[in-house]
């Protein structure tokens, strides 16, 4: 029964509880709809990141990192087959890294050459996938002396697909080499600055001119199934490899792992402010309930009914309100996020592709509805509405029957 | 006849700080079971203090009340609150229902209170509603009825518990006087034929002209008792 009226109570007054129901399901949805964006805005970009350059794990090494010099490399075999041994469930390759001038008939720019075994390169890897159509092929075996760049690589360059370039870059040894490429495909990521910095050739091709030693690579990518394990593997691979620098991606890119440390802050500050602002919105609506029902309260405990039950009524007026709330909101976030999970959210229009140069962050967006943040916040705001309503309950239990009725 | 409210030198005095003033003033009587009393007086009198101080609504300056056996004034305030829940009824002047409660809801609300069970709890609002006259508007809120028929809902509500007696602040006073008379010859029904006590504070000379009993109260004392 006190169900019942702690439910019919909230409709009393329409207008009302339609606000306030208003005011929380406006600020979950924000809340919700902003941090399921911001976490896929970041997410995509860590994931694209992870996929197309930094890997979940990589080995150096350990002088590489320093000064990427030619002759830091580790053995390919070895260090593949202590993986292999390991029970750890992912993917390696493994690179050679050439620091050197790309140069046309038209212009040079500062490269990184990738020297790659494009078989493990492609289940490490998601390069290969980002060649538009009619912009050529990674690396085809058929080809001689293929080289797959970047447009805008391509665009400093003025070449095109099948234009010759020529790769100089300073060997074991310190003497010059140059090797003369065709572009068998241009590529294109949402890191501006990973397209600038890199470009791919076969192993086979250039490891002849390095004078390095047999099966000498700079770098081991490894791929596991998803962050979550790489958090649990990671200690493991760097046990495998003591002699090594081993660093997940989020020591290859602290700024990446910082943006998502940052976004999840920013979704708690956002709701953490639209809750305490919530709470003044509930704690005036249940005094305004409380007051103007003085009389009413006062025969109800005239009549009989306990302090811990009239206190309980209040209590649930509140959390019924911010059920509400809370639901309607949800299901407006929910709403409007359905049809951008699949297709993503272009936000090209309001911030164009300047993030891409800043450091890949993609102007389309794929949100994240996450249950267990949507929980947690639908949680949160009942908590909010339960502690605000204490005082407005309070303020009921102190009513004396006699005075109230009076009233 | 059982006794079953009987006050012993019942005082309350309220205090301001220019002056006391005595509502109650020694006052000790005995009501027995199935009377059909009125408390009267002028405004001022005391009769409202009394029938809050014997309600359980009120605490007393000094004196003791004994309801049924039990001194009510020994009781702390949460075993008050159950103790008028089982053994009093209320009639309020301003009818007090529930507004977003129906009518057939504000009566078993009581009996919800005192966790009886669903069936009875039903069984007994319609049975009341029916002998106040309003089986047809069971469903009906408060703002669709008439005074006259909210006040009989606040009859069948202070029924509801089964209580030992029915305490009614004023109950025509705002009730037109066809609906004051049939209420009140509803309730000397229900005094004569379910053997119910009922103890009324009112001006109301109907209300005194069916009593079978009058108390007169002035300066908060008893200046009258008498039996028709």
């Amino acid at each position: 029964m006190i169900i019942n009226l702690a439910w019919k109570n909230i409709w009393r007054n329409k207008t009302r509880s339609f606000v306030i129901i208003g005011a929380i399901a406006l600020g979950l949805f924000s809340g919700t709809y902003l941090s399921a964006l911001m976490t896929g805005w970041v997410m995509d970009t860590v994931n694209a990141d992870i996929k197309i350059n930094l890997s979940h794990v990589q080995i150096h090494d350990s002088t590489f990192l320093q000064n990427s010099d030619i002759g830091a490399f580790f053995n390919k075999t070895a260090v593949e087959q202590q993986f292999a041994s390991s029970n750890i469930n992912g993917k390696m390759t493994c690179r050679l890294k050439l620091n050197g001038m790309l140069a046309s008939a038209n212009n040079a720019v500062g490269v990184t050459a990738k020297g790659i075994f494009k078989d493990t390169e492609m289940t490490v890897s998601d390069i290969a996938t980002q060649i538009p159509d009619s912009f050529g092929v990674f690396l085809p075996d058929d080809a001689r002396m293929p080289v797959v760049i970047s447009e805008k690589t391509a665009e400093k360059l003025k070449v095109r697909l099948k234009s010759k370039i020529v790769f100089t870059f300073s060997d074991i040894h310190g003497n010059m080499q140059s090797l003369a490429f065709r572009v068998s495909g241009i590529f294109h990521t949402s890191n501006g600055l990973f397209d600038e910095a890199n470009v791919f050739v076969r192993y086979n091709d250039i490891f002849p001119v390095t004078g390095l030693p047999d099966e000498a690579v700079h770098e081991a990518a490894v791929l596991l199934p998803d962050i979550e394990t790489c958090a649990l593997d990671f200690p493991k691979i760097k046990d495998l490899y003591p002699q090594l620098k081993v660093q997940d991606w989020k020591e290859l890119n602290p700024m990446l792992s910082m943006s998502l440390q940052w976004t999840n802050l920013m979704s708690v500050i956002i709701i953490s402010i639209f809750l305490f602002a919530l709470t003044f919105g509930i704690i005036n609506t249940m005094l305004m309930a409380v007051l103007e029902r003085t009389r009413e309260l006062g025969m109800l405990g005239a009549i009989g009914m306990s302090k811990r039950k009239i206190f309980s009524m209040i209590m649930l007026e509140t959390v019924f309100l911010t059920f509400v709330g809370s639901i309607i909101g949800i299901i407006l976030a929910v709403a409007l996020l359905l049809p951008s999970l699949q297709n993503g959210l272009d936000l090209t229009p309001l911030i164009g592709n300047d993030f891409e140069d800043f450091g890949g962050f993609s102007s389309i967006v794929y949100p994240i509805l996450n249950v267990e943040m949507i929980l947690e916040i639908i949680g949160l705001v009942i908590l909010a509405g339960i502690l605000s309503a204490i005082y407005p309950a309070r303020k009921a239990l102190k009513l004396k029957a006699l005075d109230a009725i009076r009233v | 006849m059982t006794t079953i409210i009987e006050t012993k030198n019942l005082c309350k005095t309220f205090k301001d700080s220019a002056q006391e003033v005595h509502a109650v003033e020694n006052v000790s009587l005995n009501i027995a079971e199935g009377e059909f009393t009125a408390i009267v007086g002028p405004s001022g009198s005391g009769k409202t203090t009394l029938l809050n101080l014997i309600g359980g609504l009120d605490n007393a300056t000094s004196g003791k009340i004994v309801i049924d056996g039990q001194d009510i004034s020994m009781l702390s305030e949460k075993q008050m609150t159950e103790f008028r829940l089982r053994n009093i009824g209320f009639i309020f002047q301003a009818y007090n229902l529930i507004p977003v409660l129906t009518a057939k809801e504000n009566v078993s609300f009581v009996m919800d209170l005192q966790g009886r069970k669903k069936s009875e709890t039903n069984a007994r609002t319609r049975e009341l509603l029916e002998a106040v006259g309003l089986s047809d508007r069971m469903d009906s809120r408060p703002a669709k009825l008439s005074g006259g028929q909210q006040q009989r809902v606040a009859v069948a509500r202070a029924l509801a518990s089964k209580p030992k007696f029915i305490l009614a602040d004023e109950p025509n006073a705002n009730l037109d006087s066809k609906s004051a008379q049939h209420l009140l010859e509803m309730m000397e029904k229900l005094n004569e034929q379910e053997k119910i006590t009922f103890i009324f504070s009112t001006h109301d000379p109907r209300i005194m002209a069916k009593a079978k009993r009058i108390i007169t109260l002035e300066d908060g004392k008893i200046v009258s008792d008498e039996y028709k």
